[in-house]
This record gives structure tokens, C-alpha cells and sequence, in this order.
């Protein structure tokens, strides 16, 4: 898994107005403050946790919800198909 | 621990795939129950299920490239191939339907009264609503290439307003069909002509409903500074989408319902 620079050589530069020059403090960012650097840091760690688990608890619970309703789902469609299998007894 | 020698991105080890196709069974088995046994909890689980795995999947996209920088130019190149490729075959999607209204309204049969429109069809005024939604689709297109010269000139905030207002005209016109479509004198049962309207001009719809929502999630990402003004594939994409949505139209607005009334 090479390059991932801690730094990245391509750090998204904060995208502020600059038609003019501005005296504005970078932490009054027009809608929010930039935080994709802090968020690089957290996603590059070195855990060994793959990217759809890598933010831990949130990311598990989201990910056992979509399983237990991908895997039940499909029990419950092999149950259905087999009933609807079944011939009508008249 | 070994650094790869190449450009290109080996991702790790994901359920997204592998649950998706199991969303897909859930769905149209669920379509199935829903149709013959009047029974919709498949397909809403189906449904709910292929929801989780697109927000999952499209989420790990964003932090694979954002957070863990594997998009190289490489990579990039790829991608670009691939959305140039999938539209592409939408478009081919899109001409079969084309064929089939041309098929029927080209020879219209003696059972339409060997004309088209068929007997007793009022078609809508093209010059009235749907000229309306021609004029906002049209300026959804130069407000979202306005959106882009802004994130590459680094002005995020007219790039924040050019892309909300693409946003909100993508909103006007799904509104303004859903009016038409409840306001309109026909049905999709009326004859060869309610199909062919009704399936292309609905499929459409549903293109635009999903660039809209593609150019939403871009706007988000917008805000949250994802995008640098070298850097910004997902908002090209969904610009190429956009604009293969407006041309689309533009074709349903001059054969069906300009030439076809």
C-alpha cells in the first residue's frame, strides 16, 4: 500500500475568495472550516483496518446492519421463492 | 513493509461488492412477490439494502482518494474511462426507446386511426411546460460549467452558488414533470403512444433525479473542501452526467413532444 504520504504532496489547499486580497483568519472559511487534513491523519493510520472499517464503531454498525439485511434478505427470498414454488392445491 | 512499484490502486479486501449483488436479488425477487402476492417486505428490504450499499461503497470511494490520496493521475485516467464508458452505454439505453417510439409513430397502425398522434390522444403543448423545463435544463448546463471554472479558479464561493443553483433547477424540473405527469390527459395505458411517452420521458426522469442527486452529494463535498482546483473528478463526472441528461431531453423534447403532436 505505497503511496500514502502522512503529508500529502497534493494537500487540498483551502478554497477561500480570492479575487481580493483578504485579512480574514484562515478559521473563518466561508461554510465551515477546512477539516480534510484531520481527517487524512485519521484514515491514514497504521491499524490495519480496511477503509470501509476504519472509522470504528460507526462505520461497524452501519456495516452488520447491511449484512444482517443482505444475508437475512436472502434467506427470506430462498424461503419465498420455495412457497411460491409449491403447486396451488385446489 | 513493501511499497507497491506501479500507479495503480489494489484496494482492500470489501463486503460492497458481494452485498450489492445480493441487493439486486432482494430487489427483483421482491418485485416479484410484490406483483403476483401482493407481499412488499422483500423489496423493501431489497430496496433499503441497495440504498446502504451505494451510500457504503460510494464513502470508501471518498476516503480511498480524499483521505488516502491512492487516486493517482493513473488511477484518474481509469475512472474517466469508465464514466465515459457507462454513459455511453446509457445512451445506447436511451436510443432503444427512441427506436420504439419512431417504430410506432413513423407507421402509425390502423388500430391508432393511421395517424399520429393516435385518434382521441390530446398530446401536451410543447410550447407550454415542456418548453419551460427545455430553458431550465438548459441553464442547469451553464450554471454547472460556471460551477466548475470556480473550482479551478479556486473561488469557492461562486463555486458553492453555481452549484446550488444546479442543484435547485435539477429540483424545478423533476417538480415540474411530476406536475405534468399528474396533469396530463393521457396514461401510460392509452395506447402505444402512453407507453412510448410515459417510458422515456419517466426513464429520463429517473436520470435526472439520480444526476441531481450525484451533483448534491458533489455539492456537500464542495463544502467540505474535497475538491482542489487541480483535482476534482467526482464534479466532472457528475457534470458529464448532467450534461448527457440535458441532451437526452433535448431529444425527447424535439421528436416526442414537438414532432410527435
Amino acid at each position: 500500500q505505497g503511496l500514502k504520504p502522512l503529508v500529502p504532496t497534493e494537500s487540498p489547499a483551502p478554497i477561500f475568495v480570492t479575487s481580493k486580497p483578504s485579512h480574514l483568519p484562515a478559521a473563518e472559511a466561508f461554510l465551515g472550516k477546512n477539516k480534510v487534513p484531520d481527517l487524512q491523519k485519521v484514515f491514514q493510520r497504521s491499524d490495519g483496518l480496511p477503509v470501509h472499517l476504519k472509522r470504528g464503531v460507526p462505520d461497524r454498525l452501519l456495516y452488520r446492519t447491511t449484512m444482517a439485511l443482505t444475508i437475512g434478505g436472502t434467506i427470506y427470498c430462498l424461503v419465498a421463492l420455495y412457497i411460491a414454488s409449491q403447486p396451488k392445491n385446489k | 513493509m513493501a511499497h507497491q512499484a506501479h500507479s495503480y490502486h489494489m484496494v482492500d479486501p470489501s463486503p460492497w461488492p458481494i452485498f450489492g449483488a445480493a441487493a439486486a436479488l432482494l430487489t427483483t425477487s421482491g418485485l416479484t412477490m410484490w406483483f403476483h402476492y401482493n407481499a412488499p417486505y422483500l423489496l423493501i428490504m431489497g430496496l433499503l439494502s441497495t440504498a446502504l450499499v451505494m451510500f457504503q461503497w460510494w464513502r470508501d470511494i471518498v476516503r480511498e482518494s480524499t483521505f488516502q490520496g491512492h487516486h493517482t493521475p493513473t488511477v484518474q485516467k481509469g475512472l474517466r474511462y469508465g464514466m465515459v464508458l457507462f454513459i455511453t452505454s446509457e445512451a445506447f439505453f436511451f436510443l432503444g426507446f427512441f427506436w420504439a417510439f419512431f417504430h410506432s409513430s413513423l407507421a402509425p397502425t390502423p388500430e391508432l386511426g393511421g395517424q399520429w398522434p393516435p385518434v382521441g390522444i390530446k398530446p401536451l403543448n410543447p410550447m407550454d411546460v415542456p418548453l419551460l423545463n427545455t430553458a431550465i435544463l438548459l441553464a442547469s448546463g451553464v450554471t454547472v460549467t460556471w460551477a466548475h471554472h470556480s473550482i479551478m479558479e479556486a473561488n469557492r464561493k461562486q463555486a458553492i452558488q453555481a452549484l446550488t443553483l444546479t442543484v435547485l433547477l435539477g429540483f424545478y424540473f423533476t417538480a415540474l414533470q411530476a406536475m405534468e405527469y399528474y396533469e396530463a390527459p393521457f396514461s401510460i395505458a392509452d395506447s402505444v403512444y402512453g407507453s412510448t411517452f410515459f417510458v422515456a420521458t419517466g426513464f429520463h426522469g429517473l436520470h435526472v433525479i439520480i444526476g441531481s442527486t450525484f451533483l448534491f452529494v458533489c455539492l456537500l463535498r464542495l463544502i467540505k473542501y474535497h475538491f482542489t482546483p487541480k483535482h476534482h473528478f467526482g464534479f466532472e463526472a457528475a457534470a458529464w452526467y448532467w450534461h448527457f441528461v440535458d441532451v437526452v431531453w433535448l431529444f425527447l423534447y424535439m421528436t416526442i413532444y414537438w414532432w410527435g403532436s
